[in-house]
């Protein structure tokens, strides 16, 4: 397939991608922001923590995080919408991977695979360190 | 509480506003913004504004994929550059001392504001490098009139990914877009035109923060009573300030945003160096 008509796929799927996944955690950042908005006290308080703490260290295991949002942890259902946010660039590269792989673009899969693997890396050293 | 959350509200949506007029996104306003008025620790300002970066990104690059001024092709082989530059640069962020990152913010303001004085006006090749033809990286100028499309190479492939990887690691270190490094790199070595630049720049912005802000949300960096509001404020304050672009003076206002930028690069110049 050629560049031009790869170009004109993506140009139709990506901007969808992108809006589903920034809608969705928009949604649930909002939800968040209403929960801590209707527990006085609590913004404040975490506010005034984070500024007197160098490093945050707002960190919980994954299960302990979708548990403490199922039963409606303001905290925990925002960092469940940031975690979605930063799943923009992942679901669109995901993507790129995909379709290049059913066009045969041995390149630009080498490309986005190599992109994917580095943004995977980035939780790992994050994990880490 | 509401004060609290009003103000980093209101705050967002200046720095989502002034970013989009300026071209240069929001973290520019953000970050300076969050440590100096909110008295927020750098290293929160840093995780909370790769967030709020991705988020702009995602929102205002849509326009520009949909109409064909994204190179969609070139943003995915330079991302390789940028997100390597990201996550070592996200994760060194954790290890350095707060005033040196201040300073170096400092620094990559002055640079976007000699960038702003200095940008360039098209300089299209018709044919790019071996490389690039190879890669199919060129590519045409939309035209909205229904004219021909006029046609451009790609050159320098290994000097703009060099800059790339430089990009990368200041968005990283510094939870910045690195736009203005971006475009200058396409635009300077690699002979995009350079509205093709800006938004091939602003695609890949969302990417490079992203391997950044993971880094960040891993590590337990990331103050969700923080990124949250900014998030949602700066996306506002970005898609409001992108649909007043086409009725602003953009020379007349690129003059005031410089005067600030080095206004701001000063006092975190000084907060840097003198330790308040």
């Amino acid at each position: 397939m050629k560049a031009q008509d790869e170009d004109r796929i993506l140009r139709v799927w990506t901007p969808i991608i992108l809006r589903t996944v920034l809608a969705a955690a928009g949604i649930v950042l909002i939800w968040g922001l209403v929960a801590i908005s209707l527990t006085p006290g609590e913004y404040v308080m975490h506010f005034r923590a984070m500024q007197h703490n160098a490093r945050v260290k707002d960190y919980l295991t994954f299960a302990q995080l979708v548990m403490r949002a199922w039963h409606g942890n303001p905290r925990a259902i925002m960092t469940v919408g940031l975690m979605i946010l930063t799943l923009v660039p992942l679901a669109r590269v995901a993507f790129c991977l995909l379709f290049f792989i059913k066009t045969r673009n041995k390149a630009f899969v080498a490309f986005t695979a190599y992109v994917l693997a580095g943004l995977v890396a980035g939780v790992l050293l994050g994990r880490i360190g | 509480m509401l004060p609290i959350l009003g103000a980093l509200f209101a705050l967002s949506l200046v720095a989502g506003f002034v970013g989009a007029l300026s071209g240069l996104g929001g973290a520019f306003f953000i970050v300076p913004a969050l440590v100096i008025l909110a008295h927020v620790p750098m290293y929160v300002a840093i995780g909370a504004s790769l967030i709020s970066v991705v988020a702009t990104s995602a929102g205002a690059s849509v326009a520009f994929v949909r109409d064909g001024w994204t190179n969609l092709h070139i943003a995915m082989v330079l991302e390789c550059a940028t997100v390597t530059g990201a996550v070592i640069g996200a994760f060194m962020a954790g290890l350095i001392a707060p005033w040196v990152l201040e300073l170096l913010f400092a620094l990559i303001m002055l640079q976007s504001a000699y960038f702003e004085l200095t940008k360039k006006g098209e300089d299209i090749l018709p044919k790019g490098s071996p490389i690039a033809e190879r890669l199919e990286l060129g590519g045409e100028l939309p035209s909205p009139g229904g004219g021909v499309a006029l046609h451009y190479g790609v050159t320098n492939l290994a000097g703009g990914g060099a800059i790339m990887v430089v990009a990368g690691l200041m968005s990283g270190l510094l939870g910045i877009g690195s736009g203005s490094l971006k475009v200058m790199a396409m635009d300077y070595l690699m002979h995009v035109p350079l509205k093709v630049s800006s938004a091939t720049s602003n695609f890949m912005i969302g990417v490079t923060a992203g391997a950044g802000a993971l880094v960040f949300l891993a590590r337990g960096d990331v103050s969700t009573v923080v990124a949250a509001p900014l998030a949602i404020g700066v996306t506002i304050g970005a898609l409001v300030g992108s649909r007043v672009l086409p009725y602003a003076d953009v020379k007349r206002l690129r003059i005031g945003f410089v005067i600030i930028l080095v206004l701001v690069a000063i006092v975190m110049g000084w907060r840097a160096l003198s330790g308040n």
